[in-house]
């Protein structure tokens, strides 16, 4: 019998390896753990990465999150490739009817704010009011020595440097509460412009996500955009002094966005919170005018709906919140009355 | 006696059913393939056109010509054409751009290098075309932004500013300027090394024919190696062009989103690649959805044009100037 030539041996050999690798492979995943996996919002990522881990190890079930921006995320639930997906807007009245049996739930509260290089002004010095800002970002302010900044800000030298407005290129829950706080304090900005995930600007320059939009702050001198509070925390960006309605000018702190969802007294049934520009009343006084709440969508039954629930009920307990609450991360404890809306709605998901 | 019958056909070592088989399994093989990458792009063309579907149906043609983008709900409006003729200016001044660039470096690399310098100019040059797209996106628009702006942008102004194409410069780095100088270095590397391969190709007889005869080496170069590689040359730009009508993540970090058409190179822009890099995950509407997809409908279209009048080109081009491959001329 003549000796079986060498490919022969060859591809003997690799079906045997391949046989054993693939018992193994099996043999492994015969022990299953619970994977939840979410997408969306990439402003809620870094608290999903101080979750995960705490909750795998409270309860064994794996938690993975792709930060690929809110609107991804709700198409993705939308479409269930994922079992939840995570939000800085809310839905719209099309994305909730697409989205038929999914409900959202609030389950952490944090803000944006405008952030700056402007040669000669250091972090927090630079005070703004949503008039101004809305005529900035709608080219009718040009120059940083305008008269109507430099009413806002008596003493501090302004140089004649024109302004860049820089927004974000890609659809965002912080262009969501930034538009929405707009809208709100112009009503120019609310016929002209409107509030969206993504809005059709007037002027101005786009950058990828909040690391673009940071590059393109950092390297244009006389440039003002918007950012997530933990980045621009993390990164020591400029950030800007709000005025609120109340009259005063305040810095995007957990406590004062904490203040700020003190506005809501009742839930809406569909969740749907804005809590921008807060009025002006002494209870609000210490209120950032640019917070927003951020909401996990998830369908009312699914597979996977009691792991869902037993997380999601988790991440609104007090330790959760506190875990994600700190000068690092700057998201602020939810208010109870939202709490308790939140875990009602998290009753309907079984 | 048994006579030796010489008509016998000799015996051979193989049957002959084993050498069809083999003749066929290569038959079969290859035409699957050819038939699985035709079959490929025309599901491709056609789920295009299905997912456009709803924006065309909504918009028509009229979308080519529109210059909006409004994805806000109530007032959703989409139109392609500041995308459209950005791309369409992006691509051109790149190659414009690198086209001379990347025919020096190969006539520089070919002819006039000394032999010790040739061997690590050409590894790096082709190391260039390894860079991955969201790396020179990063580069771009950290440090190349910055610096053209702070340095070419108001230089060309200055010189030049009386063309519409070289406005005032924009304070951000991030411009269409900026883009085409990106696609430029990410066409680089293909054309040159094409150009290389094909200059070093030209017979040895026919180039030093015509030194011997006197001309000086820029006579040479331009009388016998540019007729005799330009259909290859040809072909690599149009290799150059697809890669920066396709380009989309190096694009879009730093062409700064603008969606108004201006010939102010140093204004933002987009480019139909970059818009729906930039858009499609975060889209919140079928009809934007319908949108990008119908953006990408064009690209694909334009693509395909592009293709076709430049491989005309090159057919033409290879025809009537160059030296035939044949031997004659």
């Amino acid at each position: 019998m003549p000796r079986l030539g060498t490919s022969i041996r060859f591809t003997g050999a690799c079906a045997v390896a391949l046989a054993t690798a693939a018992t193994m492979v099996s043999a492994a995943g015969a022990k299953r753990t619970t994977t939840l996996n979410g997408a969306g919002s990439s402003l809620i990522a870094p608290a999903v990465a101080v979750w995960a881990p705490a909750y795998a190890k409270a309860s064994g079930t794996e938690i993975n999150y792709s930060a690929v921006g809110s609107g991804a995320g709700i198409a993705a639930i939308t479409a269930k490739t994922v079992d939840f997906g995570a939000s800085d807007a809310p839905l719209t009245d099309s994305q909730a009817s697409a989205c038929a049996d999914c409900v959202q739930i609030p389950w952490a509260l944090s803000a944006t704010v405008p952030t700056y290089n402007v040669p000669g002004l250091h972090s927090g010095q630079l005070k703004l009011d949503g008039p101004t800002l809305a005529k900035i970002f709608l080219g009718q302010i040009k120059t940083w020595d305008d008269p109507a900044i430099k009413k806002l800000n008596p003493g501090t030298s302004l140089p004649n440097l024109a302004i860049t407005t820089v927004h974000r290129s890609d659809g965002s829950g912080d262009t969501y509460a930034f538009t929405d706080y707009l809208s709100h304090v112009s009503a120019q900005w609310a016929s002209q412009v409107g509030n969206s995930t993504s809005v059709s600007w007037p002027g101005g320059v786009g950058g990828a996500k909040n690391a673009g939009v940071a590059a393109v702050i950092a390297s244009t001198p006389g440039s003002i955009g918007y950012i997530s509070v933990a980045y621009v925390v993390q990164n020591h960006l400029d950030w800007a002094r709000m005025k609120n309605a109340a009259g005063n000018y305040v810095l995007a702190s957990a406590p004062d966005i904490e203040a700020a969802a003190q506005v809501v007294k009742s839930v809406p049934a569909d969740n749907k919170l804005s809590i921008v520009d807060p009025p002006a009343s002494p209870k609000y006084k210490n209120a950032w005018p640019l917070s927003t709440f951020t909401y996990v969508i998830v369908h009312t039954s699914s597979a996977q709906a009691p792991a869902l629930r037993k997380f999601i009920f988790w991440a609104l307990t007090p330790k959760a919140q506190h875990m994600i609450s700190n000068s690092f991360l700057v998201f602020a404890p939810i208010p109870k009355v939202v709490l308790v809306a939140a875990e009602k709605t998290l009753t309907k998901v079984h | 006696m048994a006579s030796l019958d010489v008509t016998e056909p000799a015996r051979r070592p193989f049957s002959g059913r084993r050498v069809h088989l083999g003749d066929l399994l290569l038959q079969g093989l290859a035409g699957a393939a050819a038939a699985g990458a035709t079959a490929l792009v025309l599901l491709i063309a056609w789920k295009v056109v299905d997912g456009a579907h709803p924006s065309i149906s909504k918009f028509g043609l009229g979308f080519i010509v529109h210059d909006v983008w409004n994805p806000v709900s109530g007032r959703e409006a989409y139109g392609a054409a500041s995308f459209l003729f950005g791309t369409v200016i992006t691509s051109f001044f790149a190659l414009l751009l690198a086209t001379p660039l990347a025919i020096g470096i190969a006539l520089f690399l070919t002819e006039l290098a000394p032999r010790v310098v040739r061997g690590p100019v050409t590894a790096l040059v082709e190391t260039l075309a390894a860079v991955p797209s969201v790396v020179i996106g990063l580069w771009g628009i950290l440090v190349l932004g910055p610096a053209l702006r702070g340095n070419i942008e108001s230089w060309l102004h200055s010189g030049l500013g009386w063309i519409p194409l070289f406005g005032a410069p924009s304070a951000a780095g991030a411009s269409i300027f900026t883009a085409i100088v990106v696609l430029a270095i990410m066409i680089l590397p293909i054309v040159s090394s094409i150009s290389r391969e094909l200059f070093l190709g030209v017979p040895h007889e026919l180039k030093e024919g015509a030194l011997a005869l006197g001309t000086t080496r820029w006579e040479m170069v331009r009388g016998v190696m540019f007729p005799y590689a330009r259909g290859g040359i040809a072909a690599a730009l149009i290799l150059g062009l697809g890669r920066a009508m396709g380009e989309a993540i190096a694009v879009t970090q730093v062409i700064g989103g603008g969606t108004v058409i201006s010939w102010n190179l140093f204004n933002q822009g987009d480019t139909l690649a970059s818009k729906i890099a930039a858009e499609y995950q975060g889209a919140t509407s079928n009809l934007e959805v319908a949108s990008l997809i119908y953006l990408g409908l064009i690209l694909l279209v334009l693509s395909l044009i592009a293709n076709s009048v430049a491989q005309l080109i090159v057919r033409r081009v290879a025809r009537t100037h160059g030296v035939t491959r044949g031997g004659r001329g």
